[in-house]
């Protein structure tokens, strides 16, 4: 099957999960207790004014009518207003994005970064004092609960050394970069000074801000991935290609990373992926510990108030997400390997 | 006067597994000519395939060549190798085992190939074929651009050149060139449409074609010994024979020497000049063709020949060898002669290890056993319980997972 084939028909099943997940959160709201009309209403509301403010907010249609509306409202692209405060929930949650998406990646990237190289070493060099280190690392990363390990982390390195904040997100990755985008935009005719002291400036503080939450984040996904890499990497070199690769001459380095790395990483990706899809959604107490203003927290919020139009949204966001990564995960396995191709 | 290519001496290797030492291979000596097809037969668990591995250095943990000597007779290499081993060499021969590690790494593919049993487990499935063979063509290429002196330096490829190679485009470790010879060797060894085919992975290949291309991977390194582990075992008997006669044109054409091995008979009788037969890790007799086939001593080589069926003499049941390969296991082993226990021949004097007694054929015939140097005596022979006891437990053990699992016996399909 060719590529555009395979992305069509995947994006086609990825809008029937996301319909999926539309209907459920909606149905879920009429199961789940807790009237929001309560929430909204001011304590010494008449039954009249509460019987209007469910009026004004589509309460006491039938629940299909409702679903019709909402289902409606999505196709335009509107997610309807938030019952607290009155704003499009497409703006509430939007905005929040990118706090989550930037925690996200960058404990992706710590992950990654320290996780593979660890796992490959630990295997080739087995029972060596670095596998043993590796594979202790690991256990205990992936026994530590994350909401500890972020208070012990901003105990000792921010309230005891004061090396990082202990919370709050200043300014955004974007944001920093608008200082080199404006730059851009107005052209240099327009002499518009080239902000770059700034942009240092707003990335420095942004780095400063996200080490501790990617880091928490990160610990459980990085030790993951470890352990994967090194019992795939020892499977791998056990096989006899990598014995064949040897007996062709072929240098120690190409054997490793060529042969059984590449062939090691075919699995890891499929956990990658769930792994950041997973972050996305469930960030929720490292977002807390951290006062990280991202979907997670919304959500929590949300959800106390029971402010439905951004819990659909934001779980919806979130749905899409993963969605998304999870065909791109297809991509490039379909790349790494090709025996499997899009299928 | 043919000069041998490769003389290997008391080579030991042992596997020190959890249940115990494995012996595999034990002091196994044998000489291989230039530009001779040498044949190694043996049944599974005999320590055929061990003693290849230790020819390249591949035995993997738990196992480890323990003693011997590998010689290895090129002038070059004796000339680099006086300046930072000067202990190893020993005139135009240099005894590989006391390289320094990367030097004998050097040695695999533009002197020594390999051909596995398994083409399809023996090339990586995520990469095309093509490729596969431009690597051993490409780790040619920079050794023969080097000097030997230099050349395990500069055939080591590090981290930081892999990663730019995997980067950068046109700076990876393959160039045109070695691709380009990739698809001229897979067209030398019989495959259609080379170019195209070398696009392909492996899993789009047949096994005939897959043994086909490992040849071509094998013949990139232009390879001074080519050692062959059972070439044929995982193919269908038509392309057995397709697989054999490539073998036989090529060692023809190039004068190639070649070390096969194998549990067939009819492979050896096709193939080779002169023959080595192994039994439980030891070389129990060994000759030329004629000697092994016609004047077999050894009554485990005679066990062999009479399991073959004979045209001329239709009729007859075969013989089968009663019994099993012993455990390698060093506990189990004890100082006889290990075919004892199976051999109908068997005297009280076989319960000391026989010495190599020189056998009645060629000057090169020799074989471990006592009747090659008197007749069997009737009055001398061990009763036939004398091994009972312990036959029961003899199986146990016994394949140290190292050599052909598939199990077959020695047999004459060809």
């Amino acid at each position: 099957m060719s590529l555009g084939r395979f992305l069509v028909r995947r994006t086609l099943q990825g809008l029937l999960v996301v319909w999926g997940v539309i209907t459920v959160v909606f149905v879920l709201r009429f199961l789940s207790p807790g009237d929001p009309v309560t929430f909204v209403a001011p304590l010494d509301a008449s039954p009249e004014l509460r019987q209007r403010i469910a009026a004004d907010l589509g309460l006491n249609k039938p629940m299909h009518v409702q679903y019709a509306d909402y289902l409606a409202g999505l196709l335009q692209g509107d997610m309807g207003y938030s019952y607290q405060r009155g704003l499009p929930a497409n703006d509430i949650v939007l905005s929040r994005v990118p706090a989550t998406v930037e925690l996200a990646v960058a404990s992706s990237i710590v992950a990654i970064v320290l996780s593979i190289p660890l796992g490959v070493v630990a295997a080739t060099r087995r029972h060596s004092p670095a596998d043993y280190g590796a594979t202790l690392f690991s256990l205990v990363g992936i026994s530590t609960p994350n909401f500890w390990l972020g208070i012990m982390l901003v105990l000792f390195l921010s309230v005891q050394l004061d090396l990082f904040p202990t919370s709050q997100r200043p300014v955004g990755f974007l944001e920093a970069w608008t200082h080199l985008i404006r730059f851009k935009l107005a052209g240099p005719s327009l002499s518009v000074p080239l902000d770059a002291g700034a942009f240092a400036d707003d990335m420095g503080t942004w780095l400063w801000h996200i080490t501790l939450p990617a880091v928490t984040l990160g610990t459980y996904f990085t030790a993951l991935i470890t352990r994967l890499t090194r019992s795939g990497m020892l499977d791998e070199l056990g096989k006899e290609y990598v014995t064949a690769a040897r007996a062709k001459g072929l240098p120690e380095t190409l054997v490793r990373y060529r042969h059984a790395l590449r062939n090691t990483l075919i699995p890891i990706l499929t956990v990658l992926g769930l792994q950041l899809g997973t972050l996305i959604g469930g960030a929720v107490i490292t977002e807390a510990v951290f006062a990280w203003p991202g979907l997670g927290s919304l959500l929590i919020d949300a959800i106390n108030s029971r402010d439905w139009p951004i819990i659909q949204a934001a779980l919806i966001v979130i749905g899409v997400s993963f969605v998304v990564i999870n065909v791109a995960v297809d991509v490039v396995y379909g790349y790494l390997n090709p025996q499997v191709g899009y299928e | 006067m043919p000069r041998d290519l490769l003389s290997v001496r008391d080579l030991t290797t042992r596997f020190f597994t959890q249940e115990g030492q494995v012996n595999a291979v034990e002091k196994v000596s044998f000489d291989v000519e230039e530009g001779e097809v040498l044949g190694i037969v043996g049944e599974s668990g005999s320590g055929k395939s061990v003693t290849a591995l230790s020819l390249v250095d591949l035995v993997e943990d738990p196992g480890r060549i323990v003693t011997g000597e590998i010689n290895y007779r090129n002038s070059e290499l004796a000339e680099s190798a006086s300046e930072n081993a000067p202990d190893a060499v020993d005139g135009d021969f240099v005894d590989v085992r006391k390289l320094p590690e990367r030097h004998r790494r050097a040695l695999r593919g533009p002197d020594f190939a390999t051909i596995f049993q398994d083409p399809a487990s023996s090339l990586n499935p995520s990469l095309p074929v093509g490729e596969q063979i431009a690597e051993a063509v490409e780790v040619q290429r920079r050794a023969s651009a080097n000097p030997r002196s230099t050349r395990s330096r500069t055939q080591s490829y590090g981290l930081g050149k892999f990663l730019l190679g995997t980067a950068l485009p046109g700076q990876g470790y393959l160039t045109e060139e070695s691709k380009a010879r990739a698809i001229e060797l897979l067209e030398l060894v019989g495959i259609p449409d080379p170019a195209e085919r070398a696009e392909a992975l492996p899993h789009e290949y047949s096994g005939g074609m897959l043994q086909r291309a490992m040849i071509a991977q094998a013949l990139a390194g232009e390879p001074e010994l080519l050692i062959a582990d059972e070439p044929t075992t995982a193919l269908d008997v038509t392309i057995q024979a397709q697989i054999l006669d490539i073998l036989g044109d090529i060692q023809e054409e190039t004068g190639m020497t070649i070390l096969l091995i194998t549990h067939n008979l009819g492979v050896i009788a096709r193939m080779c000049d002169r023959v080595g037969v192994m039994y439980a890790g030891e070389i129990v007799e060994r000759g030329s063709l004629e000697d092994v086939f016609d004047n077999p001593v050894h009554p485990y080589t005679q066990g062999l020949l009479g399991s073959i069926p004979d045209l001329e003499s239709a009729g007859g049941r075969l013989q089968p060898i009663e019994g099993n390969v012993p455990s390698l296991l060093d506990q189990e082993m004890e100082d006889r002669c290990y075919f004892a226990d199976r051999c109908p021949n068997a005297m009280e004097e076989c319960l000391e290890k026989p010495p190599e007694f020189p056998g009645p054929g060629s000057p090169d015939h020799a074989a471990k056993c006592y009747l090659a140097d008197h007749p069997y005596e009737p009055e001398q022979a061990l009763p036939e319980d004398y091994f009972d006891d312990e036959s029961s437990d003899t199986t146990v053990g016994r394949d140290d997972g190292k050599d052909d699992a598939s199990g077959e016996g020695v047999s004459a399909d060809d």
